[in-house]
């Protein structure tokens, strides 16, 4: 009913291959769009910004940058939050060595400092596949934050061994640090992300993309049609690099305001991993979804016991949080093993042919 | 696209509940961690906090007649956690009570902007001692460079430390390393050799690797600054290598009962510097009986609260309690705000008298805090595990302030510096 094409012709092949064929699907976009842009900054509360808003996009453009090389060159990797270390650690030196720099510049080019090193930890996958390059990736992942840890240039040599945000302007604004305002950076994190993601959008819908995807489901097969694996493998490493390491330079400079080496450690790239699993492997909705289910859920759970008044000890909504969380996870995995993105597509499907079955 | 509209629903929620109607009583919350891997020695620490506050409740009906909201936000000592927490509880909160030197890193630089005290008792970042640069911050009674300072007073009382070897085993975060420029300074002054041996998050149970380097560097001593899981890993490792316990050291985070109670009569001689001791003789402890142990309010039990970590707990309850006191009698009102509690915990006097009137003699050291000095340094006892128990073994040692204050004064000065806008209290002439 609310997603019927029926009479919605294609007259050219450019209509045909127009990122939304159906017409529900951009209005939908531009409602969601009209509603982070517009209603949720008006509404949100400081709260709403610092634990839902800002952290699920950063979350979320993390596993996209993830899922590109897992999902859509089929490469997986367990080194995730090194790189957003990579790419965190970049950002800070870039405005402290010049203090002069746009942070929002500092932020986009930090990404090509992780873009670099990953391309450097992917070498390997050109010999090794499947598991053995996660451990391969794991080896970043204890390598890097041990160079975090004792490289005291990366951090200024500060007593603590913390990087810590100063206070950045951009046009006599705040952007980072402690005097920035919420809403300044939620706007400029949603600016990047939404930058990000289209160019996302496009990349996988085009020639590199479909050359990820060969790769992805028989390399042997994608060589044999000439496609050059080395730099299929190799550029799927850059781009998903650089992605995360934005997303890292986000993570630190928009939300975090300090990070220590030890939060680029396994489990921020298992978070990672998981919302991108979650999400669905090989689709950018998804890791929308599996961000806002593993980063907000848990907050919203937080605050119902208190909103509805209940007498509950704080430790024990954290206890039941940790269960109601995981169950969720293991029921929607059972629903639908390859993750929320396909779930709606099947809701979507049948929303198309209601109220047939089939 | 259905949860994204879900999401709309929660943040629409969210938002109100920021706004949603004021508890009874002052809004003191905690960011307590009962869960995580360190919930073994938070759980005594938050247990003595609230027990002292329900106590208040119980008897008194709260401070200056209105109850204390001491309630409790669950962070299992995850910095994530932690700033949620802190964003849900500043709206009405008069203080932040982080309890985690990364939750503390966080939410310093913006305390400043939100006007809210944080009360980080014998935590977080050691300069916070300088009031005037760090208006907001309190490490109340004690900093880590006061407490290696005493640490190494002890030491000194011993015999010289000139050509001694003194090994510095401690946790690799920014907690662990803390106390390390201090340590250096020393170092350089005395004539002591130290030797930085860090130990990663992930090493903190197994740390066969520090003690062979300690076998094999031979040290006089061993200075530890440990936290968690690291405790009972160094100290079973320092019994089985066998290294004489009396010459090992920790702070006082490192001073838990239940650490020592895993190797019982091999632990005699370990010792640790506090600034808090159990005195179950104490008034205190027999109101807490009658209040709230008998009606059934408390989660913990005897055995707990007769250990140094419950007591601790009493004691920064009673830090922040006093604070509120003296804001209340500056203000002229009960109902104070984070600005009010600001001043009281920057004028706090706590005298033998007005401990003997609270009932906690021997439970704190005397100190005096002002607008210059956040930190009051009390002094220290150091105490040593008998076997079953921790005893005082020293009287009150006092840190080497002349030692500490120019490099307070340096790296509160480099952080403002980095931190720039940083607002520096000028009206405090001191």
């Amino acid at each position: 009913m609310l997603y019927r094409t029926a009479g919605q012709f294609k007259t050219s092949y450019k209509a045909d291959m127009a990122l939304f064929p159906v017409r529900q699907d951009a209005v939908l976009l531009a409602v969601i769009l009209a509603l982070v842009w517009g209603v949720f900054p008006l509404l949100a509360s400081e709260f709403a910004f610092q634990t839902l808003l800002i952290p699920i996009l950063i979350y979320a453009l993390a596993a996209l940058g993830l899922n590109i090389l897992t999902g859509y060159a089929g490469q997986l990797s367990l080194g995730t939050g090194a790189f957003m270390g990579v790419g965190a650690y970049a950002c800070y030196k870039m405005v402290t060595l010049f203090p002069w720099m746009n942070p929002v510049v500092a932020i986009l080019l930090s990404g090509l400092f992780s873009a670099g090193v990953g391309v450097m930890f992917g070498i390997p996958s050109l010999r090794i596949k499947g598991f053995y390059l996660a451990i391969a990736t794991l080896a970043a992942q204890f390598f890097l934050v041990w160079l975090f840890e004792k490289w005291g240039w990366l951090y200024n040599d500060n007593a603590s061994g913390a990087i810590q945000v100063p206070n950045l302007d951009m046009f006599g604004i705040y952007v980072a640090g402690p005097q920035a305002s919420s809403l300044v950076q939620y706007y400029v994190v949603l600016a990047v992300v939404t930058l990000m993601t289209l160019l996302c959008i496009n990349l996988t819908r085009g020639n590199l993309g479909r050359t990820w995807k060969a790769t992805r489901d028989m390399d042997i097969a994608a060589e044999l049609i000439g496609i050059n694996l080395l730099r299929s493998k190799l550029m799927a490493f850059a781009v998903s690099s650089y992605v995360v390491g934005v997303a890292g330079a986000l993570f630190v400079f928009m939300w975090r305001g300090a990070a220590e080496p030890n939060l680029f450690d396994i489990p921020l790239s298992f978070r990672v991993l998981f919302i991108a699993i979650i999400g669905g492997l090989g689709s950018i909705l998804g890791n929308y979804l599996g961000a806002i289910l593993i980063v907000g859920l848990p907050v919203v759970l937080n605050t119902l016991p208190q909103a509805l008044g209940l007498p509950i000890s704080s430790a024990t909504v954290e206890h039941l949080n940790v269960m109601i969380v995981g169950a969720l996870i293991v029921f929607f995995l059972i629903i639908e093993p390859h993750g929320l993105a396909r779930l709606w597509a099947l809701i979507r499907e049948k929303l198309i042919i209601w109220p047939f079955p089939h | 696209m259905i949860t994204l509209k879900r999401l709309g629903t929660a943040v629409a929620m969210t938002a109100l509940l920021a706004t949603g109607a004021l508890a009874e009583g002052l809004y003191a919350p905690n960011l307590a961690y009962r869960t995580g891997p360190f919930a073994a020695t938070g759980i005594p620490l938050m247990n003595g906090q609230k027990d002292y506050m329900e106590l208040l409740n119980a008897r008194d009906g709260g401070i200056g007649g209105i109850l204390i909201d001491f309630d409790e936000c669950e962070t299992g000592y995850s910095t994530e956690k932690g700033v949620e927490c802190y964003e849900k509880t500043k709206g009405q909160a008069i203080v932040t009570q982080p309890w985690s030197t990364g939750i503390t890193l966080q939410v310093l630089p913006k305390t400043n902007v939100d006007q809210i005290p944080i009360l980080a008792p014998g935590y977080g970042f050691s300069p916070m001692a300088d009031g005037k640069v760090f208006q907001w911050a309190f490490n109340i009674p004690l900093s880590y460079w006061d407490g290696a300072s005493i640490l190494l007073k002890y030491l000194e009382e011993q015999g010289d430390l000139s050509g001694k070897k003194i090994a510095f085993l401690h946790l690799d975060h920014p907690f662990g390393k803390e106390p390390l420029p201090f340590m250096e300074q020393e170092a350089e002054k005395k004539g002591f050799e130290l030797l930085p041996i860090p130990v990663g998050l992930k090493e903190m149970q197994n740390q066969s690797a520090q003690w062979l380097q300690i076998r094999r560097e031979r040290p006089d001593y061993v200075i530890m600054w440990g936290w968690g899981a690291m405790n009972a890993g160094a100290i079973t490792e320092a019994v089985k290598t066998k290294f004489p316990m009396e010459n090992m050291l920790g702070v006082w985070w490192a001073g838990h009962d239940a650490d020592l109670k895993l190797v019982g009569e091999d632990g005699r001689g370990y010792k640790s510097v506090s600034w808090s001791f159990p005195n179950p003789d104490a008034p205190i402890m027999a109101d807490l009986k009658t209040h709230v142990v008998d009606p059934g309010k408390t989660q913990s039990d005897a055995e707990e609260m007769s250990g140094v970590f419950y007591s601790r707990g009493l004691v920064i309850s009673m830090i922040l309690g006093e604070g509120i006191r003296v804001a209340q009698e500056h203000a002229g009102t009960p109902e104070i705000t984070p600005a009010d509690l600001r001043w009281g915990l920057e004028n706090l006097d706590i005298t033998e008298a007005r401990l003997e009137e609270l009932g906690m003699t021997g439970m704190v050291p005397p100190f005096k805090t002002s607008c210059a000095n956040h930190t009051g340094h009390s002094g220290g006892w150091i105490l040593e595990w008998d076997g079953a128990k921790f005893v005082k073994a020293t009287n009150l040692i006092m840190p080497d302030a002349e030692a500490i204050a120019p490099l307070e004064a340096q790296a509160a000065k480099d952080y403002a510096e980095a931190n720039a806008p940083w607002p520096a209290n000028d009206a405090c002439q001191m």
